[in-house]
Formats: structure tokens, sequence, C-alpha cells
């Protein structure tokens, strides 16, 4: 459905949307009306059609009138009685010959038959010994009748005559007097002058039109009408369609003789042209055909302007969608109108705006926390409180610098603390963590929030020794010292509900600043706690010291980042042994054996001052010996 | 006798149909059942009296001459219509046509026992077109203007005669007694001629009653036109 309705242009759709509604409605509109006007011409010729054969009938029923009139009259005529009575057929037929000559063709055969069946005498001199059934019929008929007449057609010499039958009274009845008058040429064409239709008459036997006995149609015509008249019974009551040359003819059968008489029938047939009568039909029908061409060109005309003046506004809009989609929010669309459209360009101005003060926003928010931080406030609805998680939290300070600055302008040492500063935070992010903070030249990072991940301690371990190494790569004045430490705190929005701020407290955070600012005393880039070594195991580290830190009752073991795993050198791992070994007679307040092992330690590796912490304090010890409780641990008392 | 047939003409010479026929029905209840008589009942096919049939019993010529009385007879013109329509007279009778309508007439006859033509007439010009009827047989008489017009003259041998009434009764009296033959006529009767023939013993004294029943034509009169009845020529 929506692949057939999918459409490229809202035009396309327009127009094909148009065509689908008006194409229907024009074509059910000109199938009717079509339809009715056919109808109406097919109505209109079989209505003159029936006339007309009406009128032929009317025609020769005036004829049989004017034929029964002279009859008539003849009958009374007391010489024609006078010569009736008298017996002699000689007089009686001049008499009518007499008669058929001032009937003004009215009369073209007279017939005078005894009551007896005699044939006293016949103008057609068709030599009649006795009458034929046809004729015997008609007298029948006659004498049946109140009005005692009849009338027939018959064919004499191969022309159908119209016959009546009346009797001749003296003054009882003695004879039949039969007249009648050809149905030829002469009559057809008087017939045709009446209905302007063509007349034929045409002869039929065991239902098949034979011949023309007369007809208004050319020779040509009369051939064909022969060849494609269909004479059935239910063609009497049908309208035939007779083709001539390039003309169709609508045609209508009367018949003249009856079927009781014989095999051989007579027709009349009356034609009139189909094609003439349809002329106006045909003529309206172009004319319906220009309108509704007339019709469509101007709906797809308008239909293309309304479709143009949609769809430019709109392609305007999509492209200046196309372009805030690009990052471009300060383009504008103009608003032309007030409908629709310029609705949705005042929309897309609004959200342009709306889109390029967020972007300020996280802009912003990116630079003043941590995209991941930015991401998380942004996502997520801004409320107050937070969750328990635990996460790795790294201290970065940078050692040296306030000397290394002392010489520089101020505006010089903001620069250099930025970079400096830069590498760490870049370091930081690159290795999944995120800044929480700067305090002064120091760095607050996190591994595991907002986002926890599976490898957030060794991520902080190996950011330390990154951020360690970069620093000593920067600038030999300057080193960094780490601190880190993994626990649980507790993270979320702090602040109030104007001023948010995400962050991590808790004791480990704490913790983890402690073992930053221990670095200094034990000379060493950094120190981690057990719980981070713990959560961080592919490292090597040293152990340094268990101590006690302001604010915790447990003590803490202490650790130096040296490498990862697979990278220590022997040296390394060997020293980190040695190291283990004095710090455990030292625990062991074996003195002698301490002693000896951090001195020999003293000579070999590089943090000489570490040693000597160890060295002072065996020889404090010496000196007075700890208490019974000591367990090794290093108690630090200020914070 | 004698003093009927007087009566008669004199019937004849009165123009007042009403009371003539009045009068005419006094002379048959009169004349009714005598000794030597033939009583004829006529009824078609389907039992209906037959009126307007001559009965008429035939005699042998030298008898017959004894019973020929030749008389004097009318058929009027009323109305367009012959008046009687069925007359029966002894051969040797002359009949008169009298005109007795405001509007000509042209008789004719072109029957074999009596053919004759008597050209448009009026009224009071009748006098000199009595006919002579002088051979037994039926004339048709028609008038040439009105073609319906139609009476029948019913020409007997002997004055032995009767036209049946409307009971279809005819009674001939004073006939001589034997064994005799009488012929019925009838315009319509459906025989050869319209004539049915029989014998018949005729008592010295008392009736011979015959009752007869035969079928008959189709009436094939032509129709009186209808504007004819408007006496608008009077």
């Amino acid at each position: 459905m929506s692949a057939i309705f999918a459409f490229r242009s809202f035009r396309t759709r327009l127009l094909v949307f148009l065509l689908a509604l008006l194409g229907p409605v024009l074509g059910v509109i000109f199938y009717y009306v079509n339809a009715n006007n056919t109808e109406y011409t097919e109505e209109t010729i079989n209505r003159y059609l029936e006339l007309g054969a009406d009128v032929f009938d009317y025609t020769r029923q005036q004829q049989v009138n004017t034929l029964q009139a002279i009859i008539s009259s003849l009958t009374w005529d007391f010489g024609f009685r006078s010569a009736y009575a008298a017996n002699d057929p000689a007089t009686l037929y001049d008499a009518a010959l007499n008669v058929l000559d001032r009937s003004m063709r009215s009369a073209d055969s007279l017939m005078i038959v005894a009551m007896s069946g005699d044939v006293v005498i016949d103008t057609s001199l068709q030599g009649f010994a006795e009458l034929p059934a046809q004729w015997q019929q008609l007298l029948d008929e006659a004498d049946a009748s109140s009005q005692r007449e009849a009338e027939t057609i018959v064919t004499i010499d191969g022309q159908p005559f119209q016959l009546i039958a009346l009797p001749l009274y003296l003054p009882r009845q003695v004879a039949w007097i039969i007249g009648g008058f050809a149905l030829d040429a002469a009559f057809v064409e008087r017939v045709e002058e009446t209905i302007v239709s063509e007349v034929s008459i045409v002869r039929v036997s065991s239902e098949m039109a034979s011949d023309v006995i007369a007809s208004t149609l050319g020779q040509d015509q009369q051939n064909e009408l022969l060849a494609q008249l269909q004479v059935s019974p239910d063609s009497l009551s049908t309208i035939q369609r007779i083709r001539y040359a390039d003309e169709e003819f609508s045609t209508l059968l009367r018949r003249l003789t009856g079927p009781e008489y014989s095999e051989e029938q007579t027709y009349a047939v009356i034609q009139r042209s189909y094609d003439e009568n349809n002329v106006n039909v045909v003529q309206f029908q172009r004319l319906l055909l220009e309108f509704y061409l007339l019709v469509l060109v101007v709906s797809l005309i308008a239909v293309m302007f309304l479709a143009r003046s949609f769809s430019r506004p709109i392609m305007r809009l999509a492209k200046v969608v196309s372009r805030i989609e690009q990052g471009d929010y300060q383009i504008k669309a103009g608003v032309t109108s007030a409908d629709e459209v310029g609705q949705l360009a005042t929309s897309v101005n609004s959200m342009a705006t709306g889109l390029a003060e967020k972007e300020k926003v996280r802009d912003l928010l990116g630079k003043v926390v941590s995209p991941q931080i930015a991401e998380e406030l942004l996502s997520h609805p801004v409320e107050l409180g937070g969750e328990e998680r635990e996460v790795t939290i790294l201290f970065a300070d940078i050692r040296g610098f306030t000397s290394y600055c002392e010489s520089l302008p101020p505006a010089e040492v903001l620069q250099e603390l930025n970079k400096v500063l830069s590498v760490i935070s870049n370091i930081v992010e690159d290795e999944q963590g995120v800044v929480d903070k700067y305090l002064g030249d120091a760095v607050m990072a996190l591994f595991g929030a907002p986002i926890a991940g599976a490898k957030d301690a060794d991520n902080a371990m190996a950011a330390a020794l990154r951020i360690i190494a970069a620093l000593e790569s920067l600038n030999s004045a300057l080193a960094a010292c780490v601190g880190v430490h993994t626990g649980t705190v507790v993270a979320g929005n702090l602040g109030s509900s104007n001023r948010l701020n995400y962050s991590v407290i808790g004791d480990s955070v704490n913790l983890a600043a402690r073992l930053e600012s221990l670095t200094r005393y034990y000379n060493v880039s950094n120190i981690v706690s057990a719980a981070s070594r713990a959560a961080a195991p592919d490292f090597l580290y040293r152990e340094i010291d268990k101590v006690m830190v302001a604010g915790r009752k447990q003590p803490v073991q202490i650790f130096e980042l040296l490498a990862r795993q697979s990278e220590a050198t022997p040296d390394e791992i060997a020293e980190v042994d040695a190291f283990s070994a004095a710090l455990t007679a030292y625990r062991a307040q074996d003195w002698v054996a301490a002693k000896s092992r951090f001195s020999d330690l003293q000579r070999t590796c590089d943090n000489r001052a570490l040693c000597q912490i160890f060295l002072d304090r065996i020889e404090q010890f010496q000196e007075q010996a700890p208490e019974s409780s000591w367990q090794g641990v290093f108690m630090f008392d200020k914070k | 006798m004698i003093l009927l047939k007087q009566f008669c003409q004199w019937l004849n010479k009165c123009s007042l149909n009403a009371v003539r026929l009045l009068l005419a029905s006094f002379m048959l209840i009169s004349s009714q059942v005598q000794a030597q008589s033939l009583r004829v009942e006529l009824r078609d096919a389907d039992g209906v009296p037959v009126t307007g049939a001559v009965v008429e019993v035939l005699l042998p010529e030298a008898l017959a001459a004894e019973y020929r009385a030749p008389m004097e007879w009318a058929v009027d013109q009323v109305d367009k219509e012959f008046v009687p329509e069925v007359s029966a007279v002894v051969a040797g009778s002359e009949v008169r046509f009298p005109n007795s309508d405001a509007i000509l007439h042209h008789v004719y006859s072109f029957s074999p026992a009596k053919v004759f033509n008597i050209p448009l007439y009026g009224q009071g010009d009748n006098v000199d077109f009595a006919q002579m009827f002088d051979n037994p047989g039926v004339i048709e008489i028609g008038c040439n203007i009105h073609d319906w017009m139609l009476a029948y003259i019913y020409v007997g041998q002997s004055r032995l005669m009767a036209i049946t009434d409307e009971n279809g009764v005819a009674i001939i009296n004073d006939i001589p007694a034997g064994e005799r033959s009488y012929a019925v006529w009838h315009a319509r009767l459906d025989t050869p001629d319209n004539v049915l023939q029989n014998d018949i013993v005729i008592p010295d004294s008392g009736v011979a009653e015959v009752q007869l029943q035969q079928a008959l034509q189709r009436d094939r009169r032509i129709r009186r036109a209808p504007s004819s009845s408007q006496e608008r020529y009077r």
C-alpha cells in the first residue's frame, strides 16, 4: 500500500489523486450521458419507424377507404344494378373498366363474384374458373362480418394487391364486388413523401426475403436489403440495423399478408438512416470529450500551481532543516505565510534557536565537567541525590609547580597550568576516566562513575603511569604525584536545586587524597591503596608501608605502582622482592636483619630516601623499642 | 269474403297506421278457425316463432282457378320502410306502391317474376304506378335511394294463403278437403329457394294442424343508415 502511494513529490501525489478522482467521475458522467443520448436517439428512430409503419398502414387504409367508397357508390348506381340484373358480363366489364378509369388510381382491379361463387367479371383477366382459396376466404370473412366487408392482400401477376370485398344488393345480396389496388412503386413513393423514410415491399418465402416488389431504395441497396434482412416471427417486434455501404439504417418490418394464407408473405419494410439521426449524439459526444479535456487540463494546471505553492516553501524549509541538522543553528527560515507552512517555518526557527541554546549549554558543560558527566547530566533528568557505587579515585598533583612558576608572570602561570592540566585531563579521558574537578594544580579523576566499567581500576593504574611519564617528558622541572584508591562512594548531583555539581563523596575520596599527599613523605611518584592493588592485579607493585592516616581507624597497606606486570624488568621484580623481605624483617622487629637489608637496598635502589626512612625508624626503635602492640603500622598524626 | 276484401281495401286507404293495425287485429280474430282449415305453426331452430312467413295451399291448376281471386293491394312506404314488409297476393293482382313519406323513393324489382322500376316519385304521385303481378313467385322490392328498404311480395296461385303472425301461426280456411300439399316461404328459410313444401290431408271438417320447425339463414339485410331516422328533409 505504502509502496504504491510512495510518491517522490507532492505534485505527483496531487496529480495522481486528481486523476484518480476526476477520471472515474468524468468517465461515469460520460457513460451515462452517452448511454442516455444513444437510448434517446434509438427511441426517436424507433418512434419514427413505428410512425412510418403506421403511416404506411394509414395510407393503405385511406386508399382502401377510397376504394370502398367507389365500389359502394357503384353498387348504388341503378344503371349498374340494371346491368347486373340484365346478366350481361360484357356490359358489366365495360362499366367496371370505366370505374377503374375514373378512380384516379385508387382502384386497379375490379371483380364481381356471384353468390354462387362464379366469377362474373374480372378486369385483371386472371381467368379464374373458380375462386382461389385466398379470395374465397376474403368473401367468407366479409360474409361473417357485421359490416359485410373485408380486406386482404394478394399477389396478382407478382404484384401485391390490396383487395376489399363489398356486397351488391339487388335489393337482397346477389354478388360480391372485389376491388383492389397495387402496392407498387407509386404507392411506396406516396408513403415515403409523408414519412421521409425509405419504404420497401418485400416478398418473403419460407422466412427468406426473396425479392423486392417495390422500393424507394436504389438497386444496390435493394440487393443489400435482401441479403441482410432477417425475417422471423421475432424480427417483427425488433428493430434491425442494415448497413448500406457506409450508412447504417434502422429497419422495421410490418407484415402485410397474414401467415395463415400461404407460405409466401409480403412485408412492408420501413427504414431510416441511423447515422443521420445519430449526428447530434456524435456531435454532443465530441463536445463533451473536448469539455472534459479542458477540465482536465485546467485542473492539472491548477494542481501544479497548488503543488508548487505547497512544495516550494516546504522545500525551502527542508533545506533549512538540513542545514540545522549539519549544525548551522544561525540559519533562519523565512516566514512567508500564516498558514500551516508558515507555522512550520516559525516552529523550525524556534527549534533552531532551541537547538543552538542547548548546544551552547552542552558545549559549556563539556568544558566545565567531563564529557561523560555532561552526557549523564543531559541524558537524565537532573535531580539531587545520588547512589552508592564502587569507584577508583585518582588524585594527581604537580610537584615542583610552585617553584617552577615563581619567575613567571601570573597570566603565563595560568597558561602553563592549563597546559599541564590539559595533558592530565586528556590522559584521564583517554583511559575512560572522568575529571571530577580541578583543585588548584591538582586533578581529581574518577574511574567507574558516572559509568561503571569492567576495568576501572586497571584504567586508573594505566592513567597514573601515563600521567607520571607525561609530566616527566613535558618538563624536567615538574613531576606528578599520584594517589589511587578504590572504594565505595556516593555518586550524584550535589549542591542546591539551582546549582548542581556531579561528584562523589565519601571516606574513599579523602583516603585517595591522603595517599597522594604521602608521596612526598615516601619520596615516591605514586601511592596506591591495597584495595586498588587488589582491583588491578595486572600491575607490579612495591609494598611501601602500612600506615594509619588521620580520620581512619583501620591501618592502610600502601603500595607503589611500578609498571605493568608484562612490562616489568627482572631488576624491578628483584628489588620489589628484596624490599618486601626488608619490610618483613622490619615488621618482625628483627632490627639487625632489617637494617642490613634496607642498607643493601639503599646501595642498589633508586629511592634511597625511602630506605633511609626505614633505617631512621630502625635506629629509633633500637634505642627505644616499640609498644608491644606494634604491628609495623606507622601513624600519621597530621593531616 | 267480399265484404272482408272491401274492408281491406278500405284499410289500405287508411293513412293512420295505428288505426289500421288495430282494425287488422280485429279482422284476424274474427276470421279464426272455421271448417276445412289448415293451421301452420312455424318455429325456427331455437323454437322462436317465425313471423312473416307465407303459407300457401297448393291446388291443381284446375282447382286453383276456382280460388283465384285477383285483388288490389298496396305496399306503402312509411318512414323509409315498406309497409307491410311481407305481402301475399294472388296472381293477377294489382299492387300499388304509395309513398307516405315527404321525400322521393325509387322502387324497383329485379326479381324474375316481376321486373319493374318506378323512378323517383313523391307523395300522391303513385296513382299511375300500380303494377300487375301475373306470375306466381317471390318479388323482392327495393328502393334505390334507401338500400335497407326491403319488401317481399309473395304471388300465390290462389287465395288460400296466409302470413304467420307474431306467434308464428298462419291459418288458412275454406280449403277443399282431401290430400293437399302446401308451401311455406320465408325470406331466410334455410331451404332451397327459401321454400318448404309438404303434403297434408285436409279433413272435411275441422282443422289440420301442422307444427314446423326450420332453421333460418343469418339476417343479411343492410342496416338502416343511422342518420336516416332524422326528419330533417321531411
